[in-house]
C-alpha cells in the first residue's frame, strides 16, 4: 500500500513495519468503513433483490391461479367434468403452461354447441371466452371433440395451433382420452421477455414440494432451487412455483454497488494513507535532520567549550610558568648572595663546632632552595646543554660539597680522576644534585648514599645509591613523571628535569629500588659525549 | 709578586661585597664596578688579572663590555642569574673565561679565578 520507503534519515533506527502507526491506524479504521459499508450495501440489495423476486413470484402465482379459476369456472359450468378427475389436472397444466409461456400463447378450452366451436375456457394470449373459433383451429377442435369427448384443449401460438388434450367423450366425462404430453414431463418453455415473469427462471411442480417427479414445467435447464418458494392451492391440490432472477431485478448498476464501493474505497483509503504515510514520514525525517544537526551542534559547542577551557588554562599555565621564570630568575641573585655570605660566615666560625653544624643546615636548605628554583626555571624553559670538557670526579665532590649531608648520613663519593664527559657542567651538577637530594630525604633515620663514577664499554656510568626506605614498582614507574611525589616535600619536579637533562646529553638514567632496602640511580652518558681531557 | 688584581662588576651591592670580600679573604686584591659603564672605564685605566662580571646590568651589560675590552684583554668571568642564550652565546664567542650560573658554590668561583689568573701568566 505505501510506495516505496522514504529515504531513512542516517540516524538508522530500526523500522520493522512498512507503515508508520498512524498510517496503520488510518487503514485499518477507513479500510474497516469501506467494507463495512460494502457489506452493509451488499445485505441491502441482496435482500431487495429477494423482495423484489418475491412480488414477481406472487404476481406469477396470482395470475397462475386466476387462469386456473377462470377454466375451473367455465369447465363448472359444463357439469360434466368437473370435479377432481385427471382431467382437470391437464386442463390445469395446460393452463400453466400456457400462462407462463407468455403473450402470443394461449390455451383455450373449447366446446361444440351445435354447428360452431366456442370458448369456454382461455389461458395465456388467448380468445376471449365465448368467442367463435374460425377456420382451421375450430377444424382441429371439432375433429378433436367429435372423436374422442366433449372438451378439448388447443394450445394456440402465433398462428399455428395444435391439440393440446381431449377429455370426455366415449371414456365418460372428465376422463382424458387424449393428450400431447404426459403430465410428468417437465417441458422447458422460453417465457417471452414482455411477460411480467420474463426475466425469472421458474419451476412448477404439482406437489407442495420441489419433487423432480412433480416437475411440469421449467423455463431453464438448470432448475432455480435456490429461489423463492411460494406454494399455491389448485383445487384440493397445493402446486410449488419455485422462481429465481436471471438477471439482478434490481437493477446490474445497483447489484454491483458493493463491489464499486470496496474498489472506490479502497483506492481512497490507498491514497489517504499514503499521503498520511508521506507526511509522517516526511516530518520524521525532518525531526531525524534536525536532532542530527542538534547533536552535531551540540558537540561542535562541547569541542568548542573544551577547547576554549584549554585554551584558557594553557593561558593560566603560560601565565604561571612565566611568573615561576620571572620569580625564579630574581631568586637566584639574593641565592647567590646568600651563598657567599655563608661562605664568610664559615670562614668566620672558625672551629665552633655549633656554628659550623649551623652553618652547614642554612647551606644545605640554600642549595635545596637553589635546586627547586633551578629545576623550576630548567622544566618551564629548558635550555639546549652548552657542551664543555667536565671532569667527572670533580663533579662528585662538588655536588657532595654543596649538599652536606643531614645528621645520621654517611657519604661515600669516588670516581675515576682521568674520567671526563663533555656536558653541560651546570645542567650535569643539577642532575646529580637532584639525585643526592633525592638520596638524603630517602634517609630520615639517617643511612648512607655512595656516589661512584665508572667507565664501561664507551659510557660513563654515574651511580647514586641510598640505602633508605625504596620504592614500590608503581612509585618507580612515575618518578620521572613531571609533578609526581612521594615526598611531603618538593613539587615533583627533579627526576623530571634530571631524565630531560640526561636525554639532552645523548645518556639514559635508570632505577633500580627495593621497598625498606633503598634505591640505586644510574645516569650512562654515552661514548658519543666523552672525551678524555688530559690533566 | 704583586697580588693579582681583580675586578668585580655587579649591580648587586650584596654580590659585589661578598664576593669582594670572600676574594680579599683568599688574597687577591679587588676593586668594585657597580655597571658596565664604569666597568669599562675601569678596565681602560687599570690594569686588571681576572674580571667577575655579572652579565645583566642597568646600561651595558658584561658581555658588550667583554666584546669592546682592549689587547690584551683580562680573563673575564661572566656570572648570571638568567638563561639568556643568545648573549651567553655570543659572551663564549668573545671568548670568556667562564660563565657561571648564579647561585655558584663559592669554592666553584675561586678555582675559577685561580686558573684564569694563572692563565693569563
Amino acid at each position: 500500500m505505501a510506495d516505496g520507503p522514504v529515504d531513512a534519515p542516517a540516524s538508522g533506527h530500526r523500522r520493522r513495519w512498512p507503515l508508520r502507526v498512524t498510517s496503520a491506524a488510518v487503514l485499518v479504521i477507513l479500510g474497516g468503513a469501506v467494507v463495512a459499508s460494502s457489506v452493509i450495501t451488499l445485505n441491502v440489495i441482496r435482500h431487495q433483490e429477494r423482495l423484489i423476486l418475491q412480488e414477481r413470484t406472487g404476481e406469477a402465482a396470482a395470475v397462475l391461479s386466476n387462469a386456473f379459476a377462470s377454466v375451473q369456472d367455465s369447465l363448472q359450468l359444463l357439469g360434466s367434468i368437473a370435479g377432481s378427475g385427471p382431467g382437470n389436472r391437464h386442463l390445469f397444466v395446460s393452463s400453466a403452461r400456457s400462462v407462463l409461456t407468455g403473450p402470443g400463447q394461449g390455451l383455450l378450452v373449447t366446446t361444440q354447441r351445435g354447428a360452431s366451436m366456442r370458448v369456454i375456457a382461455a389461458a395465456g394470449a388467448a380468445p376471449a371466452v365465448g368467442q367463435a373459433i374460425p377456420g382451421a383451429q375450430a377444424q382441429l377442435g371439432r375433429r378433436a371433440l367429435s372423436t374422442a369427448g366433449m372438451v378439448s384443449g388447443l394450445v394456440q401460438q402465433g398462428t399455428r395451433r395444435w391439440l393440446d388434450f381431449a377429455l370426455g367423450g366415449s371414456a365418460g366425462p372428465g376422463t382424458v382420452v387424449w393428450w400431447e404430453a404426459p403430465l410428468s414431463q417437465a417441458i422447458a418453455i422460453a417465457p417471452s421477455p414482455g411477460s411480467p415473469w420474463g426475466y425469472l427462471d421458474i419451476a412448477l411442480y404439482l406437489s407442495p414440494r420441489p419433487d423432480p417427479s412433480a416437475l411440469i414445467v421449467a423455463t431453464t435447464k438448470h432448475l432455480p432451487l435456490a429461489g423463492v418458494q411460494y406454494p399455491f392451492r389448485v383445487g384440493h391440490d397445493t402446486w410449488l412455483l419455485v422462481t429465481a432472477s436471471t438477471f439482478p431485478l434490481v437493477g446490474s448498476l445497483v447489484k454491483d454497488t458493493p463491489w464499486i464501493i470496496l474498489v472506490m474505497g479502497g483506492l481512497a483509503v490507498a491514497l489517504t494513507v499514503t499521503v498520511v504515510e508521506a507526511q509522517g514520514r516526511r516530518r520524521d525525517y525532518a525531526a531525524a535532520q534536525v536532532r542530527e544537526k542538534t547533536a552535531s551542534l551540540q558537540t561542535a559547542l562541547a569541542e568548542l567549550q573544551t577547547a576554549q577551557a584549554q585554551l584558557v588554562r594553557q593561558e593560566k599555565l603560560a601565565a604561571v610558568g612565566q611568573l615561576a621564570s620571572t620569580v625564579g630568575h630574581e631568586l637566584r641573585n639574593p641565592l647567590a648572595v646568600i651563598t657567599n655570605a655563608l661562605y664568610l660566615l664559615e670562614v668566620a666560625a672558625g672551629e665552633n663546632d655549633m656554628m659550623r653544624r649551623h652553618l652547614a643546615t642554612a647551606k644545605r636548605e640554600t642549595s635545596a632552595a637553589t635546586l627547586i628554583v633551578s629545576d623550576l626555571l630548567d622544566y618551564s624553559a629548558g635550555r639546549e646543554p652548552m657542551l664543555a670538557p667536565v671532569q667527572v670526579a670533580d663533579l662528585i665532590t662538588e655536588a657532595l660539597s654543596v649538599v652536606p649531608p643531614p645528621a645520621g648520613v654517611q657519604v661515600a663519593g669516588h670516581g675515576d680522576p682521568d674520567l671526563s664527559v663533555t656536558a653541560d657542567r651546570d645542567q650535569l651538577r643539577q642532575a646529580l644534585l637532584n639525585l643526592i637530594t633525592n638520596g638524603y630525604e630517602a634517609m630520615p633515620d639517617g643511612g648512607s648514599l655512595t656516589v661512584s663514577a665508572t667507565s664501561a664499554g664507551g659510557s660513563a656510568h654515574i651511580t647514586v645509591t641510598d640505602t633508605g626506605l625504596g620504592m614500590s614498582d608503581e612509585t618507580c614507574q612515575n618518578i620521572f613523571t613531571p609533578f609526581f611525589t612521594s615526598k611531603a616535600r618538593g613539587i615533583g619536579l627533579g627526576l623530571a628535569v634530571t631524565k630531560r637533562v640526561v636525554e639532552a646529553h645523548g645518556g639514559t638514567i635508570t632505577v633500580t629500588s627495593t621497598p625498606s632496602a633503598g634505591s640505586s640511580f644510574t645516569i650512562t652518558v654515552p661514548a658519543a659525549v666523552m672525551a678524555s681531557v688530559p690533566q | 709578586m704583586s697580588p693579582v688584581a681583580v675586578l668585580v662588576v655587579d649591580d648587586e651591592p650584596g654580590m659585589r661585597d661578598t664576593l669582594a670580600a670572600i676574594l680579599e679573604y683568599h688574597g687577591y686584591r679587588v676593586a668594585l664596578a657597580a655597571d658596565g659603564e664604569s666597568a669599562f672605564t675601569a678596565v681602560q685605566s687599570e690594569s686588571f688579572d681576572v674580571v667577575v662580571m655579572d652579565v645583566k646590568m642597568p646600561g651595558r651589560d658584561g658581555v658588550s663590555v667583554l666584546q669592546d675590552m682592549g689587547n690584551p684583554p683580562p680573563q673575564v668571568i661572566l656570572m648570571t642569574a638568567y638563561a639568556l642564550e643568545e648573549r651567553l652565546h655570543a659572551a663564549v664567542d668573545a671568548k670568556a673565561f667562564a660563565i657561571v650560573h648564579k647561585p655558584f658554590e663559592t669554592q666553584r668561583m675561586l678555582s675559577l679565578v685561580c686558573d684564569a689568573s694563572q692563565a693569563n701568566r
